[in-house]
């Protein structure tokens, strides 16, 4: 059962406050200039106005660093143990993009094998959803099955309305938190979420002052089903640079690497942390082989992965939109011109 | 404590017996607290993450077949940190496992049909697990002739000598042909590089599979010469490498396009291979 | 600045069209109006690819890295920052001399990444651009967009030692911006060094806290040439891949004191670093010392003195001990 209210920004300021009372509430702050999803005890430091976050919220659920189990040898035996994973969690201020990015690592990280430690992050997590205020110049979600004012995969969605939001329960435990607290809210309709968020979304698209162009991603993909060895892709290697930004800073990307420290003999972890198939030694083999040797391989299997790979193995597209490697990448690798490129060689052909 | 809901902690399980294949190949024996293998239940090609806490961790095929009902047995090779670690282990110390991961050979489908395998050096571990599932006396009736074509360098880099010269040889319409591949003191068998003897022997691919593993260039050669020998791509199977760390399908290692060997592997049948990139 | 650009492509095609060079590593226009990317031209007919304007920030020179199994010759393009890595990947026989053409630039200064962010419109083409004592001026298909030195002007430029470049095959541009020279004086290495201890400590501490340990500043370096880099290795691990402040502070550490004495002040690393962490002023701290302890220049800006740790003299007093 869906619920449409109205929440004024003071009110949405004191119900997270409220909600801080028995939950972590993970939230966008603004510390040195830049947006990060960071625990938050004073709902008054969250950013209501951030364009995108630095990091994306993927780190909450599949944090950079992360202790798979301690262990330590005691009478001659390992005794191993798993940390304790965080319970009750509002992961607050995900914008569409970012809420998208998540339905897409959801059947990675779920699936024949749960993966434990994203799984319960993800089970004890409401996430509330925050529509965008603006599109930037690197922003194209809507160019990608997207919208910046799209609810999926949001438990409650907020759209802004001038200073104020209008509150959708998108899920039955949405529905539940604002029902709970529904002193917070006052009354709305379906009919006017959907009007303002159709409207604003127009007005938010006439706004976008990013790359011109549509794109046609089946075409993009049916291209890439047929074609794997392409000139392209050495051509845009040549100025990449190895370094981990797009993955690290990508919403979708989750590989990672596990290691070993051990303090003595006797004690010690594993650990996980995000790792890049951009970086040269990703698929380096203990006898030398590199199945993936150079940057043209690296860089096409990236953009693979995200154009073609992952909407082969879970029907969804590998790149939402969010523009963070546009902005961030320092050679100017951007995934816009890649699927126009690539639009353009498939209709060559 | 151990969770076992939680698919990358390990189980610590103990080594039983240690058998040294090569002068850098041990075969270990595991068994969970207790004796035997508890719930840890494999096909046979699948594989298994093991570990040593503190050190590392890598998938290695599970070289005992399911018909071993009381213990799992691995064969390693001494190539890095974790397996010089591991080597220097005894009977009776602790070694972490998770698993069994990956698919497996097709041991239904070969049901009623000749097997040709075709290994090289230390990868005959991995053909090992079906072998001796083929080869147990309650499976063997369910399978025609089994042939074994296996090399190595030479005398001292054979692996499974006793189930290669005793145990195998004495099995119903099995026959096993070794080659090493350089002449040496005190062999008089075959001398030769496995692709090479493969075409010596010219094995008819009526009703029959071929699997095959080993060093990459004996595969290459090896299936050039079973396509002339006639063999379909859909007749011919074969197991693929790649560094993997999580082994279930979610660290993106191990993808050759759109497969993840880990899961959607180790084990492909050529015209399956043919389909991917020659990313591996 | 068109003066400058159209030079580039003229002497581009003639080296590739007289197969003096095959390989010209020089900037183009980017993805969006607001930056260039480098770009990599094998045949005189797409010369037309280059450009030069205020918005050529990155330094070129580490490609040269990545293409030195490269048979023929190399044409580069290079600011006067860039040239010193020209000569310190020369010192270090990195390159070879004879395979590489320098295209210098006398660097009229370069505008800062988001200034030209916030200003100029994706689509927004750029026909001409100068750069003077009056601002940086551009003139686009969008119309003029004009910045204050002060608001535009990148701070490696404020603080540039040569805008000429040091050495060059070519040369284009009559005269390259010319720094104040007071702001030669690493006014900023001086300000935190004066900090007690607990700021600077505290300084460091927010920026290394949110390093992603992406490796970019390493990747984008031209001192950081080895073939095997320490932060790769994973037996022994000498520096643990967990991203927490300890080992961010332990990375950042090493690879400060790795590129010491080789280190030109290209600002390649703080450009290309996406947390924002003002790693020039560690690169500068450093540089600043060498000078003060040896006397020694900026490296790279010498083809014949060597780096002050790079080489070994008898007579030094040390070695009198």
């Amino acid at each position: 059962m869906a619920v449409y209210k109205k929440i004024t920004k003071d009110n949405l300021v004191q119900f997270l406050q409220e909600l801080t009372k028995d939950r972590i509430l993970i939230a966008p702050v603004r510390e040195h200039e830049l947006v990060s999803f960071s625990p938050v005890a004073d709902a008054g430091k969250v950013d209501f106005t951030f364009q995108n976050s630095f990091v994306p919220p993927k780190s909450w659920f599949f944090p950079q660093t992360e202790q798979i189990f301690s262990f330590r040898i005691e009478d001659g035996k390992y005794e191993l143990s798993a940390p304790s994973l965080p319970g009750g969690t509002v992961l607050f201020g995900v914008h569409p993009c970012d809420l998208k990015s998540i339905l897409a690592l959801d059947p990675v990280f779920d699936g024949k094998f749960d993966d434990n430690y994203y799984c319960t992050r993800r089970k004890n997590t409401i996430i509330i959803g925050l529509g965008c205020q603006s599109v930037g110049r690197n922003c194209f979600c809507f160019k990608v099955g997207g919208g910046p004012l799209e609810s999926n995969g949001a438990d409650i969605f907020l759209t802004p309305t001038g200073g104020d939001f209008l509150a959708e329960g998108v899920t039955n435990q949405g529905t539940d938190l604002i029902n709970k607290h529904s002193r917070f809210f006052s009354d709305s309709s379906a009919e006017q979420v959907d009007k303002e968020k159709r409207e604003g979304t127009d007005r938010l698209l006439k706004q976008s002052t990013g790359l011109k162009g549509d794109f046609n991603l089946p075409k993009v993909k049916a291209f890439l089903d047929a074609n794997y060895e392409i000139p392209y892709w050495e051509d845009l290697s040549y100025r990449c640079l190895g370094c981990g930004i797009c993955t690290y800073l990508c919403p979708t990307c989750h590989c990672f690497d596990i290691n070993d420290y051990a303090r003595s003999g006797l004690e010690g972890e594993r650990i996980r942390c995000w790792d890049s198939c951009q970086f040269k030694d990703f698929t380096l083999m203990a006898g030398g082989h590199n199945p993936r040797p150079s940057k043209k391989e690296r860089v096409r299997n990236r953009f693979m992965h995200k154009f073609k790979y992952h909407e082969d193995r879970y029907n969804i597209f590998g790149c939402v939109g969010c523009g963070r490697c546009v902005q961030k990448c320092p050679v100017n690798i951007d995934p816009r011109k890649i699927i126009l490129d690539l639009q353009e060689v498939a209709g060559n052909d | 404590m151990t969770d076992f809901q939680n698919p990358i902690l390990p189980r610590m399980a103990y080594i039983t017996n240690i058998i040294d294949e090569t002068s850098d190949t041990k075969t270990f024996k595991v068994e969970f607290e207790g004796g035997g293998k508890g719930d840890f239940l494999h096909e046979p090609g699948q594989c298994a993450m093991l570990s040593i806490p503190g050190v590392g961790e890598a998938m290695i095929s599970i070289t005992s077949s399911p018909t071993f009902k009381d213990f799992l047995e691995f064969t390693i090779k001494r190539v890095g940190r974790l397996t010089t670690v591991i080597h220097q282990l005894e009977v009776g110390d602790q070694i972490g496992i998770r698993g069994p991961y990956g698919n497996n050979f097709p041991y239904k489908l070969l049901e009623g049909k000749d097997i040709l395998f075709i290994a090289g050096g230390f990868a005959l571990a991995p053909l090992r697990s079906l072998i001796n599932y083929v080869l147990d006396d309650e499976h063997r009736k369910d399978y025609g002739k089994v042939d074994i074509i296996y090399g190595a360098r030479s005398v001292d880099d054979l692996c499974f000598k006793r189930e290669l010269f005793e145990n195998w040889p004495k099995k119903k319409d099995t026959q096993i042909f070794t080659t090493i591949d350089r002449p040496e003191e005190g062999w008089d068998g075959h001398v030769a590089f496995v692709p090479t003897y493969l075409e010596e022997l010219q094995p008819s691919p009526e009703n029959k599979y071929a699997l095959t593993c080993g060093p990459p260039i004996m595969i290459k050669f090896v299936l050039q010469n079973l396509q002339k020998l006639g063999y379909q791509d859909d007749h011919v199977i074969t197991t693929l490498e790649m560094r993997m760390k999580c082994g279930i399908g979610k660290c993106g290692r191990c993808n050759i396009g759109s497969k993840y060997v880990c899961l959607d592997g180790p084990v492909f049948f050529l015209d399956q291979l043919k389909q991917l990139p020659q990313e591996y | 600045m068109k003066g400058i650009e159209e030079q580039i492509r003229a002497t581009s095609s003639q080296l590739l069209a007289a197969g003096d060079v095959q390989l010209v590593i020089g900037y183009g226009a980017g993805s969006d109006n607001s930056k260039t990317m480098p770009v990599f031209i094998k045949r005189a007919e797409d010369v037309g690819k280059l450009v030069f304007n205020p918005l050529c920030v990155s330094n070129l020179a580490n490609y040269l890295l990545h293409w030195n199994n490269f048979e023929g010759k190399i044409a580069i393009v290079v600011k006067g920052c860039d040239s010193r890595s020209i000569i310190r990947l020369l010192q270090d026989k990195q390159i070879e001399r004879e395979k590489i053409v320098v295209l210098g630039v006398n660097c009229p200064g370069q505008l800062k990444s988001g200034q030209a962010e916030a200003k100029i419109p994706v689509e927004a083409v750029l026909s001409e651009a100068t750069v003077d004592n009056g601002g940086i001026k551009l003139q686009t298909s969008g119309g003029l967009i004009t910045f204050s030195l002060e608001e535009g002007l990148l701070e490696k430029c404020r603080q540039c030692e040569s805008s000429r470049p040091v050495v060059s095959d070519y040369l284009f541009g009559e005269k390259g911006f010319e720094a104040d020279k007071a702001a030669l004086q690493f006014n900023d290495v001086a300000a935190l060094e004066g900090a007690p201890l607990e700021e600077k400590s505290r300084y460091w501490d927010k920026y290394f806290e949110r390093c992603l340990r992406c490796y970019a500043c390493r990747n984008s370096c031209p001192a950081c040439s080895c073939r095997e880099c320490v932060f790769d290795m994973v037996e022994p691990d000498w520096v643990a891949k967990t991203v927490n402040l300890s080992d961010n502070t332990a990375f950042h550490m090493i690879r400060a004191f790795h590129v010491a004495g080789r280190c030109t002040d290209c600002g390649e690393c703080e450009r290309v670093c996406p947390a924002e962490i003002p790693l020039r002023i560690l690169n500068r701290k450093i540089i600043k010392d060498i000078k003060e302890l040896f006397g020694a220049p900026m490296p790279g800006s010498d083809l014949e003195a060597l780096p002050a740790l790079s080489f070994y003299a008898v007579n030094d007093p040390e070695s009198q001990n």
